[in-house]
């Protein structure tokens, strides 16, 4: 349970302080993890988190303070040390004298669970880690398999002065199975990871078993592949988590929190071409269900679905409450952060290319010699220079248009803006997959996703 | 609650339901000033506190956390961590404890006045600006942090300390014609005193500007020399394969090969958590164990993991004082300042001076030890700098690596990422680079 009392003597303080806005942030988050090895709970924790995060603006000044302590008083002294930080201690200013005048936004249960987290015990949990260990126990070359469950149930509260007073509850379910292959010295993972804003019913929608089955396919194929072919050459990149190029190359550089500063290479480009025609870009945080999805973003704003890129010409950028200020551009309800031990800055949802026009098979007819980028591993940017990469997980040559051996160990690294400009086809197919991104404020849930896409030209690292 | 008064009523009530209970007590307070365009962007005061439970329930391990202190909440972790430990299929036990003291590694270290701060923060940004190929400022600023420990168990363990760090930190845009390069740098020390802002943005400045202009690289094998603070993200990878845990879970490729030669001669790897003026020092580990240095390669050869309690017993093997665990996490095994011992006996001939990887956490796999990375650095022949390069990638697997190491500087840097890694400038004799 939240604690509401004190929240908007903090708020109204704040405005006799001097600031022009503020904003309390408050979470109780309920987590639980149990990891499963050897046929047996390996290990189990489970955890509550509680603080809150009070901002306040002087202009575009931010100051944040955060705490655990969240009595009135203790909500009080936070302010206080804020307040002298800044500078304005015992400044009075004649706003806030009066109450708030608060907007209460019921959760409309957009993502409620049909499993809510108490309902089922830990042995039903248990089980079903052992049925994805199981499922993974494919070959006697699967020497080690490790699942596990994260179950992640929020309560947020986030009120400010200028009246939002906005209350969710969040549930998010993943299941990680991690397969070790071993065949002699030779050793190599395999990995598979569903989650959603679902509750225990994400066993249903991913069966335990299959789970486990994929990550030991993926174990087993690194295990017989040969290190990846080193320069430059057309790669295939498959659906799902290949989306993580387009989070990398594109998506960080369309935040207003590089934007802002002209730190982003795609900064005061609004109507410009910046990509091949095939290419339309979407950040949704209202998907159903979705990783990434929520009500409301962690500013207290209903969150949106925004088409960042319509046909290569950039449309809009990914802007927080701090970024509409610096820029003017529309809030787009992509104020996210970790927890209440962030401020907010702006950040990606469920973000994914749009389905084309091409099938799937074309993509790959007209290669000579190049890359099939199966299913991809995480990655890395420079806004400031757009410099990018990302693993490969799981990958094969291609050859004369056909798909041969498996390889390992493939790096794709390039340019953001050159890479969209080599996207030469889009495939009809369409898939998202769920991670966490890092950035500023955190690490975030979020879904990448994408069809099947031929880049024409990129640098793929292996072994020369 | 206060955090001492939830810590004795959860050894009460653990003794109370016949449980032995390990608490850690962690809490933080941060400092952090950023700077743009001349004035403080953003000002962040925090505090942070919770306490991590370890119960042994019917000899069996059980973990839980809160950060909410009210008797409900205490008694909901005590009640998790039980059903934890009873649902567990492995044996555990607490460790023995006793008084373990308490100790300041902090002192007066952050004792400047506010305003002081305030004015390193600015001067950063300021000195990022002025040069004139700066094209932005992303962020620029200072930060402080001071932690407090505390561990108390049912078995006697019972002891705490204080720590802390000041830190510079900038990220900024160079630009020269076309040419795009995006720097960075987090600069800690033990107080804020030993902070140079001027020093550190000038620093950054020649590091970022020497990699304007970069070239493509060809595909093809070359000698590389990475630059320490490269060389260090790779220890942190490799560091993975030196954890006790790791090996007892099938994902280390050490497991089973103490006393063999597993790195080139001239490879000396030390865990040190006494330095004085580590950036990760401690007096004793998460579970109580005192500090101690251990050398973990001696010249090419393998001698010791990582171990905490737990790991060591189940491995047959010596406990070296490594358990590591937040509040939020179960028992793990880390480092503390782990380094490459210096040499000095190297010397730029022709190559690629790598001066600092990306995608370390995507790009290296910390159980095969493969890695293929994005890399940006110098292309060097008869021993000088000839221009930059980019737009390639390097691989590799770091037990390849390790074995092809020629030289090492005697220039020891550290890159604090979590536990602190530290090498000098190392020189390996062949490398694959992917490039145009």
């Amino acid at each position: 349970m939240l604690p509401t009392a004190g929240v908007e003597g903090v708020l109204a303080r704040a405005l006799k302080g001097g600031a022009d806005f503020a904003e309390v942030y408050a979470e109780r988050s309920r987590k639980r993890r149990m990891s499963v090895r050897s046929g047996r709970l390996e290990e189990a924790i489970s955890g509550l988190d509680y603080g809150v995060g009070i901002r306040l603006f002087f202009g575009t000044e931010v100051v944040y303070a955060y705490t655990n302590d969240l009595t009135e008083a203790g909500l009080q002294e936070a302010l206080e040390t804020l307040l002298r930080a800044k500078g304005t201690l015992g400044k009075v200013d004649a706003r806030g004298q009066g109450g708030l005048d608060f907007r209460r936004r019921a959760p409309q249960g957009l993502h409620t669970p049909k499993v809510p987290l108490g309902e089922k015990d830990k042995r039903f949990r248990l089980e079903r880690l052992l049925e994805a260990e199981a499922g993974a126990r494919l070959a006697p070359e699967i020497k080690e398999v490790e699942a596990s469950l994260l179950e992640w149930e929020q309560e947020v509260l986030i009120a400010n002065t200028e009246g939002t007073w906005a209350e969710e509850k969040r549930v998010r379910t993943r299941l990680y199975v991690l397969a070790v292959a071993q065949d002699g010295a030779e050793v190599q993972t395999g990995m598979s990871a569903p989650g959603k804003s679902v509750g225990l019913e994400l066993f249903e929608l991913y069966p335990p078993k299959e789970v486990g089955a994929k990550a030991a396919r993926q174990a087993l194929t690194n295990l017989r592949a040969k290190p990846a072919p080193a320069g430059t050459m057309p790669v295939v990149v498959g659906p799902g988590f290949g989306g993580v190029i387009f989070h990398e190359a594109l998506g960080h550089l369309l935040e207003t929190t590089s934007v802002a500063k002209k730190a982003s290479v795609l900064a005061d480009r609004l109507g410009e071409a910046i990509a091949s025609p095939v290419v339309t870009y979407i950040d949704d945080g209202t998907l159903p269900h979705a990783w990434g999805s929520s009500e409301v973003d962690d500013e207290g704003r209903p969150t949106e679905r925004t088409v960042l890129i319509e046909k290569g010409v950039l449309r809009a950028y990914m802007v927080d409450r701090l970024g509409h200020l610096l820029t003017g551009y529309p809030l787009t309800g992509s104020g996210r952060r970790q927890d209440y031990t962030y401020a907010p800055t702006s950040r990606m949802r469920n973000t994914f290319l749009a389905p084309g026009e091409s099938e799937v098979e074309d993509l790959f007819s007209g290669i000579e010699f190049g890359l099939y980028a199966k299913e991809m591993g995480g990655g890395q940017v420079k806004p400031g220079s757009g410099e990018y990469n990302f693993a490969v997980q799981e990958g094969y040559i291609i050859r004369k248009g056909r798909l041969e051996e498996p390889v390992r160990g493939a790096m794709l690294v390039g340019k953001g803006p050159e890479t969209l400009k080599r996207v030469v086809a889009v495939a009809k197919d369409w898939e998202n997959a769920p991670g966490m991104c890092g950035s500023l404020s955190g690490a975030v849930p979020v879904e990448v996703g994408q069809p099947h896409i031929l880049v024409s030209e990129l640098v793929v690292g292996g072994r020369a | 609650m206060t955090l001492e008064e939830a810590k004795a009523y959860l050894l009460r009530r653990a003794r109370e339901m016949g449980l032995s209970a390990e608490v850690l007590f962690q809490e933080e307070r941060e400092l952090s000033l950023r700077a743009q365009q001349g004035v403080l962007e953003e000002i962040k005061e925090a505090r942070q506190g919770g306490l991590g439970l370890r119960v042994v329930a019917e000899g069996r391990v059980g973990y839980a956390y809160t950060e909410e202190l009210s008797q409900e909440a205490l008694e909901w972790a005590l009640a998790e961590a039980r059903e934890n430990a009873l649902l567990s299929g492995k044996e555990g036990f607490l460790p023995e404890g006793k008084p373990l003291g308490h100790h300041d590694l902090l002192g007066e270290g952050l004792s400047a006045p506010l305003e002081a701060k305030k004015e390193a923060a600015l001067e950063l940004e300021r000195a990022l600006r002025s040069d004139p190929r700066t094209q932005s400022v992303m962020m620029a600023g200072y930060l402080e942090r001071e932690a407090r420990v505390a561990l108390a168990s049912t078995q006697g363990a019972e002891g705490g300390f204080r720590t802390g760090l000041a830190a510079l930190g900038g990220s900024f845009v160079l630009k020269e014609g076309e040419s795009l390069k995006q720097g960075w740098d987090f600069r800690p020390a033990k107080e804020f005193h030993a902070l140079d802002p001027g020093r550190t943005a000038l620093e950054l400045r020649e590091k970022t500007a020497r990699l304007l202009g970069a070239r493509p690289l060809r595909t093809g094998r070359y000698r590389a020399y990475l630059e320490p603070r490269a060389m260090a993200g790779l220890l942190r990878v490799f560091a993975e394969a030196l954890s006790g845990k790791n090996a007892l879970e099938g994902k280390s490729r050490l497991l089973g090969r103490l006393g063999e030669q597993v790195a080139s001669a001239w490879v000396t790897l030390v865990d040190d958590p006494t330095l004085e003026k580590g950036l990760a020092s401690r007096p004793f580990d998460a579970e109580g164990t005192p500090a101690r240095p251990v050398t973990l390669i001696e010249r090419g050869v393998f001698r010791s993991f990582l171990h905490n309690s737990e790991t060591a017993r189940a491995l047959g093997q010596a406990n070296t004082g490594h358990a590591f665990r937040r509040y939020r996490s179960t028992l793990d095994v880390a480092p503390s300042n782990l380094y490459l011992l210096p040499v000095g006996n190297l010397k730029l001939e022709r190559g690629v001076l790598i001066a600092e990887f990306m995608g370390l956490h995507a790009g290296a796999n910390p159980v095969s030890l493969d890695f293929s990375l994005q890399a940006l650095g110098l292309w060097v022949e008869e021993g000088e700098v000839r221009h930059a390069v980019e737009n390639f990638a390097v691989s590799g697997n770091l037990l390849e690596l390790f074995q092809a190491i020629e030289a090492l500087g005697e220039d020891l840097d550290w890159e604090l990422m979590g536990s602190a890694y530290g090498s000098p400038t190392v020189a390996v004799a062949e490398l694959s680079f992917a490039g145009a």
